[in-house]
């Protein structure tokens, strides 16, 4: 399912920037399962990954001005948008969570970081998956729970450079995987 | 600096992932527009990660693309978006749209048009007309040396009051001109009169619409078949016998 063959990229965009519903309806049509797949790999609870997709995907109508496609592909800053938007929802929850459970909350670690969200075996999770240990939890802290270099050397209990050196390392593997 | 080194540091996956800092992202935008070799490493990590993502796609639910569509103001469409007439269809009603918005708005303008320029029309016409019977009172007055002219000044009654008689001594005609007279009363009305051998002759009144127009340079009256002078006097409207004056003087001249 390559989209280029209906719409370049470029007349897409401007499309969808023109407030184009078909546009969007076909934006919707080609990308929302991948994207899916994406928010899932954070999301494991069906129903709420689906309302984050929605949410995900009004924000790309409301925003598509700001993408700029000399810093990217369209897809790679939806991608962006709904890895951002699902890590978001993940941690207003364990918040809310963690607001609930109050009384029995017994350490002051980063919200997400003890329960954390379950990890699904899609998309680029599989991928991980198959990566050395040290490197799939700073990958999987990084960008599937959103933490800053600096919160993972804090929950790692690892020097800050030394997050930094892996987690560059790790991804450079991650390409070499994927493609 | 060795591209190759930084390329394979991680930096593009960082990047291209969000994971990146803004210095980071700052310098590898800047590297981008260097680099030609970096940004075609950027472009496949992209894409390999877009198939790895389209391979693991997952159907979202039937019903959420009508909500998201009701979200965000658009009905959702049904028609697939591959068959390529729809893109082309779409270029044809907007074209169309631009063609009946702009039908539309020429016609208004036509209309609004239209009825400018037949008031303009009619302007003209009521222009022309009053020129040239202007043109015409002076012609007479210009080149005819028949004519004899009174200039009658305002008596007591009315002191700033002053008109113009001219008479043509051949025809008989006689033109008035109201260089300045008061308006009358609505029961009142002017009469013009000729005197001959001291007596008043009936020359006619000064229609009142002349007082609301002031279109005409010349008021015609009847003819005087002599006269050594003329007066007007202001007079009730319909007394029984106009042929003697009853009202006061208002404007007396001896012809010159």
């Amino acid at each position: 399912m390559n989209p280029t063959t209906t719409y370049g990229e470029t007349e897409l965009v401007a499309l969808l920037q023109a407030r184009n519903g078909q546009a969007f309806s076909y934006l919707y049509d080609n990308y929302s399962g991948a994207l899916l797949g994406v928010i899932g790999g954070i999301i494991s609870d069906r129903d709420l990954a689906g309302d984050v997709l929605q949410n995900v995907f009004v924000n790309i109508w409301r925003k598509i001005e700001l993408y700029d496609p000399s810093k990217g592909r369209l897809f790679t800053w939806m991608l962006n948008i709904a890895r951002n938007a699902a890590i978001d929802e993940v941690r207003s929850r364990s918040y809310r969570d963690a607001q609930k459970n109050q009384t029995i909350a017994d350490d002051d670690s980063l919200p997400g970081a003890v329960t954390g969200p379950a990890i699904g075996d899609v998309g680029l999770k599989k991928v991980l998956n198959k990566l050395k240990e040290e490197w799939r939890v700073l990958i999987d802290l990084s960008y599937f729970q959103g933490f800053t270099h600096e919160e993972i050397a804090k929950l790692q209990g690892l020097p800050l450079g030394t997050v930094k050196t892996r987690i560059r390392t790790a991804l450079s593997h991650l390409r070499t995987m994927i493609s | 600096m060795n591209i190759q080194e930084y390329i394979s540091s991680g930096i593009v996956e960082s990047y291209v992932l969000g994971l990146a800092s803004e210095e980071e992202r700052k310098e590898f935008e800047q590297y981008c527009n260097q680099y030609p070799e970096l940004l075609k490493a950027r472009t496949a990590f992209e894409l390999s990660l877009e198939q790895q993502a389209m391979a693991h796609a997952i159907t979202p639910d039937a019903g959420l693309k009508s909500k998201l569509m009701e979200a965000i103001g658009q009905t959702a469409t049904v028609v697939p978006m591959h068959h390529t007439p729809v893109r082309k269809m779409n270029g044809w009603k907007y074209a169309a749209a631009a063609c009946i918005a702009l039908l539309a708005g020429s016609i208004y303008y036509n209309i609004i048009l239209t009825g400018r320029n037949s008031q303009l029309r009619n302007n003209y016409d009521q222009t022309v007309a009053e020129l040239n019977t202007v043109k015409k009172d002076i012609d007479m007055l210009k080149g005819n040396p028949d004519i004899k002219m009174a200039s009658m000044k305002g008596t007591d009654m009315a002191p700033a009051a002053f008109t113009t008689v001219y008479w043509d001594t051949t025809s008989h005609d006689v033109y008035l001109l109201v260089n300045n007279l008061p308006q009358p009363a609505d029961s009142l009305q002017y009469q013009l009169w000729a005197l001959a051998e001291g007596k008043p002759v009936d020359l006619g009144f000064i229609n009142e619409e002349y007082f609301v127009k002031q279109d005409r340079l010349l008021l015609k009256a009847k003819n005087a078949q002599s006269a050594q002078a003329f007066a007007i006097t202001l007079e009730k409207k319909g007394r029984q016998d106009v042929s003697k004056p009853e009202g006061q003087i208002y404007v007396l001249g001896n012809l010159q």
